[in-house]
């Protein structure tokens, strides 16, 4: 500690970015010096909505030394293995783009290349039979490994749905635990710094003024820090991702929860289902050049399997990015910083990714502009990556059934998009550049089923036998098969050891 | 605003009870813009807290002050209590719980104890224990929520309260207080200035020169009573003649496995053993009076009669049972120790200090300090040390202990006038009267006398409205549920984790 360490972090707005960063604050700004404060009002609603994610947030749990059974009991949680895209590459098609990889490289050799190569040779199954985490999403098993398991079971991967609410109450307790300090009320006013416009303290209605050093922007969409007062500017990507729109809608529960989410590809839009422990979450999301509101909600309305628990609720947001995530002494989190739409589950990993970065590269007072610059460059190449590899869903598809999949499948993608599906599309070569969030096994699962093949595979794939290597890949597709018959259902993993709490057995009564 | 305000209040102390005011005063007055609370205490001086066992009454403190009951939990190392284990006290080798919470279930509108009564007439012996679930599931170390939406379970009316760390109390109502904009100055009184012509306190010194001015002064600085004594002469109603214990030696010692969800004490040959088991360690101690024994035989008493390795060298404490003259003189209002001291046979330290922060609060005053209301302030005061002095001492006056000269002292002694009132109407017919406002309730004296030996000659009459056999029924049915809901409540351990209520040593700084 010196006399330029940040002392009051204040965190504005306490939605699911606002408590994840309160969390995570209170457990590595737990220096004897820094304190933080979260402003939030119960006025304002949050939008979470029953989340979907991806397997970094393991990591996060783990860094906070949250207990995953617990958090997922007490959010509703239940596992996911992947996500089951349906009527996207064409109307009837289905794939699936799991967590793991597929199958093992034989002889430096990547898999997909020798399933490539023995595709030209015979009709194969789809990639998916050779995905540990696919093949047990297909029989709505789940397990979580053991720290032991040897494969195939040890390339299990797996990531959570859970309530957002639940989860930001989870996290609530967490960071009130750790000394985070949390202040009801509506913020009316900022005080910015003269000659920089640094942000000083927000004034809340009833008159309370909050200092801070470091300011988290986590108000939602609005931006109230980063843009209403320091008008960092927002690039729109709505040229690429016309979706606008989203409406959600709870609902009850059929059967068993599949250890999976799905996108499922509408004439103008798509929809989602994410099944939680007591009820399934689904919404659409759409585009309101192409599809009227109420249009847009009958569509979900016709697409639901159980009954309704809820009000639809109508969301309008713009897919982009804040030009600076971090500006001046404001880190925007969440939505302030930027909105692509959950099409891979992205949305809580922008926020994870953004404290862990801003963890890394922490300012102090000073604020040294290096810190904050490299802290947009990663934020911005995230952002981008996931950008593109959401285009290529909507613009790799044989779907002409309306203006709305004419306008997407025909649209021209960023240069750095082309470059990708043109290495891909010549020899089926991917490359994990940087800090690229989406590794092999998405690309490979994604463009094969978005109906992009492969012209060839890479040579260094003939210097194996192929009847061997036939013989090897009908092995493993054995053992992923045995591995998932042996594991149980998701609903009774649940059962044994993360249920949501039910309500307490009534007691023994006096009765005369 | 009214002109004659009090803007300023300083708080002479800054153990459990400096620290409560504080807490409580700054939460309810703490956003007057016009008044400021100043506490002052010394590191120097080190706090009485050994580790405290309460009463239910403190839940009521902990939610004006919108206290979490996990986060606090956790943060005080505290564990739950359903009761008082009283070991040896109406012979050696006896024992029976002062349970809070209530026996059984009244039937007809007649008291469940006179049926109760009638049971043992008609020849039923079970021990009144049975009837309570805080007795069994206390005994059994088991804890769980009242459940009041289910009117016809045991569960529905249960009381609990805490047994925590009384540093770590104080340490986090200052944190709660600082919040609220409580000023903690720290330094040693070295003077206290008073007017010359009204004899109201204007001001301390300390150490360093600094002069902390107030309007309104509360006397929290322990035994001594730096103001309302030292300064004020207000002079002690001395009742040793009725609780001759005068001496507490204390050590903690480590956990063992016995957690019982009670608090226990064990009489002993000259006084009594507690036992308050806390997450982390147990506390202990022997009160026991100078007369009878000598500190080194307490000593040796004490550590020979613990669960655990001690973790430190006792601790010996002075005391004189009674209370200040008066708790309330000009315009310093003296709480805690300083206002008077009760043994905490019946866990009441700190509800003394609450219920006397609650009756400043009513009768907050004025700079003109209202002799009339400071007077009612006083009477109530004196009522409630009085009220618990007697309860008390049914304790040592009811016994059949003749074992040592100062059982014998005890159970000869004349009692107060209200107690010997009260053990003679529950003598005839097993009646029993709540008095006023009186803090122990029917089911308190209730478990005290019969605990103590007191028999009752006869049972209300009323109670024959249910035919002989229809009462043995229902006290056989009683007694099942009330057994069978505690088996349905987890044992604390499991409580504790499941609210995530368990404090854990870890790596991380304190917060």
């Amino acid at each position: 500690m010196n006399e330029h360490s940040i002392r009051n972090v204040v965190i504005v707005g306490g939605g699911t970015a606002g408590w994840m960063a309160a969390a995570a604050f209170s457990r590595f700004l737990n220096n004897g010096y820094t304190r933080t404060t979260i402003v939030e009002s119960e006025e304002i609603g949050t939008i979470g909505v029953g989340e979907a994610t991806i397997p970094p947030l393991i990591t996060f749990n783990g860094m906070l030394g949250i207990n995953e059974n617990e958090f997922v009991a007490a959010t509703q949680g239940s596992f996911k293995l992947g996500i089951e895209f349906v009527n996207w590459g064409g109307i009837g098609q289905r794939y699936f783009h799991p967590f793991g990889v597929h199958g093992h490289d034989l002889e430096g050799v990547h898999f997909h290349q020798l399933y490539l190569r023995e595709r030209k040779r015979r009709v194969m199954q789809d990639i998916s039979a050779w995905s540990m985490s696919s093949v047990a999403a297909a029989q709505g098993k789940f397990a979580r490994p053991a720290p032991d398991a040897g494969p195939p079971l040890s390339q299990l991967l797996y990531a959570f749905h859970f309530d957002a609410n639940l989860y930001a109450k989870f996290l609530r307790a967490y960071a009130e635990r750790g000394g985070v300090r949390r202040i009801e009320g509506k913020v009316v006013d900022v005080a910015q710094r003269a000659e920089d416009g640094f942000v000083e303290s927000v004034t809340l209605a009833d008159g309370q003024k909050i200092e801070g050093d470091l300011f988290i922007d986590c108000s939602g969409f609005r931006g109230l820090l980063i843009e209403q007062a320091l008008k960092t500017g927002y690039e729109e990507w709505t040229h690429w991702l016309p979706c606008n729109r989203a409406i959600a809608l709870p609902t009850t529960y059929q059967g068993q929860p599949d250890p999976f989410t799905r996108a499922t590809a509408h004439p103008k839009g798509w929809q989602w289902r994410i099944p939680l422990q007591n009820r399934m979450g689904n919404g659409i999301v759409y585009s309101s050049d192409h599809m009227s509101d109420d249009e847009a909600e009958s569509v979900l309305m016709a697409n639901l399997e159980g009954e309704p628990l809820a009000e639809p609720r109508r969301l309008s947001f713009v897919t982009g990015r804040r030009l600076k995530a971090w500006n001046a002494n404001v880190v925007s989190m969440g939505l302030s910083s930027g909105f692509i739409e959950p099409l891979e589950s992205t949305s809580i990993h922008f926020v994870q990714s953004g404290i862990a970065r801003l963890i890394a590269l922490f300012p102090d007072k000073r604020f040294n502009p290096v810190e904050r610059n490299e802290y947009n460059r990663q934020m911005q190449t995230l952002f981008e990556d996931v950008r593109d590899f959401i285009i290529l869903h909507y613009n790799a598809t044989k779907r002409d059934d309306s203006e709305f999949w004419n306008q997407c499948r025909t649209m021209k993608v960023p240069d750095s998009l082309t470059r990708k599906i043109d290495l891909w599309r010549a020899k089926g070569r991917v490359f994990r550049e940087e800090l690229e969030l989406f590794g092999n096994t998405s690309w490979v699962a994604v463009a094969l089923g978005q109906n992009i093949l492969p012209e060839d595979y890479e040579p260094a794939a003939d210097a194996l036998d192929e009847d061997k290597v036939a013989a090897a890949l009908e092995q493993m597709r054995q053992d992923y098969l045995k591995a998932a018959e042996r594991l149980p259902t998701q609903a009774e993993f649940i059962a044994r050891s993360c249920a949501a709490q039910a309500a307490p057995p009534p007691l023994p009564e006096f009765v005369f | 605003l009214r002109p004659d305000a009090i803007s300023k209040v300083v708080i002479v102390g800054g153990g459990t009870a400096g620290w409560m005011a504080a807490a409580a005063l700054s939460r309810i007055m703490g956003d007057i813009p016009t008044f400021a609370i100043e506490l002052v205490e010394s590191e120097e001086i080190g706090t009485v807290g050994v580790g405290e066992a309460t009463i239910p009454q403190i839940n009521l403190f902990n939610s004006l002050l919108d206290i979490d009951e996990h986060d606090f939990v956790r943060a005080t190392n505290a564990t739950y209590k359903l009761g008082i284990e009283f070991r040896d006290w109406t012979r050696i080798g006896h024992r029976y719980v002062h349970p809070f919470g209530f026996y059984g279930i009244d039937m007809m509108g007649v008291e469940f104890h006179h049926h109760w009564l009638k049971g043992r007439a008609l020849g039923d012996r079970t021990p009144l224990d049975a009837y309570s679930l805080s007795v069994v599931a206390g005994l059994e170390g088991r804890f769980e929520h009242p459940r009041p939406g289910q009117p016809k379970s045991p569960l529905s009316r249960i009381g609990y309260a805490f047994q925590f760390d009384a540093s770590l109390y104080a340490r986090y109502l200052r944190g709660l207080a600082e919040q609220h904009g409580v000023v903690r100055t720290e330094g040693r009184i070295v003077e206290v200035v008073q007017n010359g012509e009204t004899g109201f306190i204007e001001a301390v010194v300390l150490e360093s020169g600094a002069r902390v001015e107030g309007e309104l002064f509360i006397d929290c600085s322990g035994f001594r009573g730096l103001l309302i004594e030292q300064q004020l002469k207000t002079g002690f109603v001395d009742w040793s003649a009725w609780l001759p214990c005068d001496r507490a030696m204390a050590v903690a010692c480590e956990s063992s496995a016995d957690v019982q969800t009670l608090t226990r004490s064990t009489a002993r040959p000259a006084g009594w053993q507690w036992r308050i088991p806390l997450q982390h360690r147990t506390g202990n101690g022997y009160v026991y009076a100078s007369a009878h024994l000598s500190d080194d035989e307490a000593a040796a008493t004490l550590l020979a009669n613990l669960d655990g390795a001690p973790l430190a060298d006792p601790r010996p404490l002075r005391f004189v049972a009674g209370h200040r003259k008066q708790a309330w003189v000009k315009n310093v209002v003296a709480l805690g120790l300083a206002g008077g001291f009760l043994e905490p046979l019946e866990s009441t330290s700190i509800h003394l200090v609450q219920t006397g922060i609650a009756r400043l609060m009513t009768l907050f005053p004025t700079r003109n300090f209202d002799e009339f209301e400071i007077a009612r302030y006083n009477r109530l005061t004196e009522q409630e040390y009085v009220d618990i002095r007697d309860f008390l001492v049914l304790h040592y006056k009811a016994t059949e202990r003749n074992d040592t000269a100062f059982w014998d002292y005890c159970r000869t002694l004349e009692p107060p006038e209200g107690l010997a009132y009260k053990i003679e109407m529950f003598r005839r017919n097993g009646r029993i009267f709540r008095e006023h406002d009186e803090l122990f309730t029917e089911t308190s004296w209730l478990a005290a006398m019969v605990g103590q030996g007191i028999e009752a000659g006869g049972y209300h009459p009323a109670a024959d409205i249910l035919p002989d056999a229809e009462t043995l029924k229902r006290l056989a049915h009683i007694r099942e549920v009330v057994a069978q809901t505690a088996r349905a409540m987890p044992v604390q351990a499991e409580f504790l984790r499941d609210h995530d209520s368990a404090s854990n040593v870890s790596l991380k700084r304190a917060s």
